[in-house]
């Protein structure tokens, strides 16, 4: 009951005006984002921040750290909607995690059943949306009252276990995966030490002592890698599109499409709560399952509306189920929820077990907003769905410029500092590089955000066992959850071993 | 290709790795109370990249060389863009937000497709000034507009 009565605080935070506008313009670029090739959620939720920051600039700090994130997370899942679009009517997913939803969505789409597939995919999606919502909604408070049991210790081992988990599922090369994390936690030792107040790495500028700018860094390395990388590999021409046709799916087609949507549902959701492993595997898994149990395994590839319906509702499943970790233990499992995590710090909000309490506005506003938003989604992807296949057509060649000159501004915005303009251009470099080697992202951004509070952990750890590092496997809680971060790790390198394939979650 | 970014970033990990593990020797170790000073973190992490480092040199020694077919990379339009990108970057405070983003918008169009100066010269000047306005107008950031020695804001 209580949580009923939270939930309904959360409406009325939700309902008001300029918080229904936030989740508006939220989902609406978020779908923009997912339609357009060129950038993924990442880097538009990354580009976002520092625009939210500066329209939530006349409200209070609990209000505008709640508007933000309610427009924030409405690009995240809304980006979930919007990557079928592309998928389906050109046969270039708009998103890494619609990548299966070409096979039979561009298909149905030569069949001239592209409104139909378009459709089917708004519907499971937002089917999905729902269910990992109410799942949110019933999990988040037990889950945040177990954690908060948590010591130091207990969580210094949670959060190695989600860096683990992203390291060990991320890219081609654990190695290089790994050298991304110790990366990204080494850059977020520089600045001042929250602990005793030393500088680190600093050299006496003034600049440094706060630090990388984390906005700075996820930006210059998504936002700008992505266009970077566009330019140099001359990415920039459009591609025929589909014709749409009627839109409303027949009853057919929402017969063959219910259950697929309601095990895409279930499935995406449980790979979503996982650390590490984010909306592209879940729709990928997902896909396969239903090829597996369908009658007719072989009209798949063919236009069978199943493999729609089942994978664009288990990557929507799975952006849900990514903000439990994120919610209730304050640890985020992808890249993206990393960045929504770095944008909560930026407004003094700490996600995890206590946010609930501190802050239930945020929590409880944006669980709310989140029902909002999906119906928002519903409506925008059913009849304006022409109008977002005009926006594919947008010319990249000036796209690529004025991401540009977003970033710039944006970063400007916040930190008013050419040394940040410098870092982010520097960033944009490297990100283009390191992804075209195959060095994961995420778990670099994983690492920079995550970094301060592990360190603070495990220091606070280390005080009270007067620095003997067997602490950390003496606490039950914390020696299961290394021994989970270390099965995580050595599996998958068993298993490449032995020959196997492993599925690597390529989520930037 | 691959393999050679590969073998070089490796001797750069290293070396960050060495340099975090160095740097963090120097800093004052004892804070009051507690042994665990801020410097066991990145010396520690430090210590893990050099080990990870050594491990991907060795990987990359053994892994056969992939780097068949050689992509054409457009580097001409690219560096055009980026040094126009640092250019407006490092004077963004001189010459103020619109004047800038104005002509670097123009000149990356440009760069991107010659010609159709018209439709250039709209964009540009249609994003650079309606940001500028909804950020500081409307929104009441702060932003320099103009150059000050153009006394116009």
């Amino acid at each position: 009951m209580e949580t009923l009565n939270y939930l309904a605080h959360g409406f009325a935070t939700a309902l008001q005006w300029h918080n229904l506008l936030f989740a508006f313009v939220g989902v609406l670029i978020g779908t923009a984002v997912g339609v357009l090739p060129g950038i993924g959620p990442m880097s538009g939720v990354a580009l976002l921040i520092p625009i939210t920051a500066s329209m939530t600039g006349g409200l209070g700090p609990e209000e505008a750290a709640t508007s933000s994130i309610i427009l924030l997370a409405g690009v995240y899942y809304g980006a979930m909607y919007g990557g079928s679009t592309t998928s389906i009517l050109l046969n270039t997913p708009g998103e890494s995690s619609s990548v299966v939803t070409t096979l039979d969505g561009y298909q149905m789409a030569r069949q001239g059943r592209a409104g139909a597939a378009l459709a089917i995919a708004a519907i499971g999606s937002f089917v999905a949306g729902l269910f990992a919502l109410i799942a949110l909604v019933v999990l988040a408070q037990p889950l945040s009252t177990v954690a908060i049991k948590f010591g130091p210790a207990d969580y210094f081992s949670l959060m190695l276990l989600g860096l683990a988990a992203v390291s060990g599922l991320a890219g081609k090369s654990m190695t290089k995966a790994l050298i991304m994390t110790v990366l990204g936690l080494l850059l977020a030792t520089i600045g001042m030490d929250t602990v005793s107040g030393v500088a680190r790495f600093t050299y006496d500028i003034p600049v440094l002592y706060s630090g990388l700018e984390f906005l700075t860094v996820a930006v210059g390395l998504f936002a700008l890698g992505e266009v970077f990388k566009t330019i140099l590999e001359k990415d920039y021409s459009s591609g025929k599109i589909a014709k749409i046709g009627r839109v409303l799916p027949t009853k057919q087609d929402l017969k063959d499409s219910a259950a697929p949507i309601a095990r895409g549902s279930l499935l995406g959701f449980f790979i979503g709560i996982l650390p590490g492993a984010g909306a592209t595997l879940a729709s990928f898994f997902s896909y396969i399952m239903e090829k597996k149990m369908s009658k007719r395994p072989e009209t798949f590839g063919k236009g069978n509306i199943a493999g729609v319906a089942a994978p664009e509702s288990a990557n929507n499943a799975a952006s849900g189920g990514a903000m439990i970790p994120l919610l209730t233990l304050g640890i985020p499992g992808s890249g993206t929820t990393a960045i929504l995590m770095g944008a909560l710090i930026m407004y003094n909000v700490q996600p995890g077990p206590l946010l609930f309490d501190e802050h239930p506005q945020v929590a409880w506003g944006l669980i709310a907003s989140m029902f909002i938003g999906n119906l928002m989604l519903l409506i925008l992807n059913m009849p304006l769905v022409k109008v977002f296949a005009k926006v594919i057509q947008t010319p990249a060649k000036y796209l690529i410029p004025i991401i540009v000159a977003i970033s710039i501004f944006g970063v400007y915005a916040v930190q008013a500092q050419i040394f940040d303009l410098m870092l982010l251009l520097g960033c944009g470099i490297a990100g283009y590089f390191l992804v075209r080697n195959d060095y994961p992202l995420a778990p670099l951004v994983l690492g920079l955000v995550l970094g301060p509070m592990i360190e603070n952990n495990m220091r606070r750890a280390l005080t009270t066992s007067n620095g003997d590092f067997m602490i950390f496997l003496q606490k039950p809680m914390s020696a299961v959850f290394l021994l989970i971060a270390a099965l995580w790790i050595i599996v998958p390198l068993l298993m490449k071993k032995r020959g196997k394939q492993v599925i690597v979650n390529e989520e930037g | 290709m691959n393999k050679k970014f590969d073998r070089y970033a490796s001797f750069v990990y290293l070396l960050i790795g060495i340099g975090f593990v160095w740097q963090s020797t120097t800093i004052s170790a004892s804070s009051y109370g507690s042994n665990v000073g801020p410097n066991i973190f990145p010396l520690g992490l430090g210590s893990l990249l050099i080990l990870l480092s050594i491990r991907l040199f060795y990987e990359v020694l053994k892994a056969k060389d992939h780097g068949g077919e050689k992509e054409k990379l457009d580097y001409k339009r690219f560096l055009m863009i980026f040094a126009a990108a640092v250019l407006y970057a490092f004077f963004f405070e001189d010459i103020g937000y619109i004047l800038g983003t104005f002509l670097f918008l123009l000149f990356s169009f440009q760069v991107l497709e010659r010609g159709k100066w018209l439709k250039s010269l709209l964009i540009a000047s249609l994003f650079s000034v309606g940001v500028y306005v909804l950020f500081v107008v409307i929104l009441e950031g702060s932003m320099p507009g103009f150059p000050s020695w153009l006394s116009l804001s």
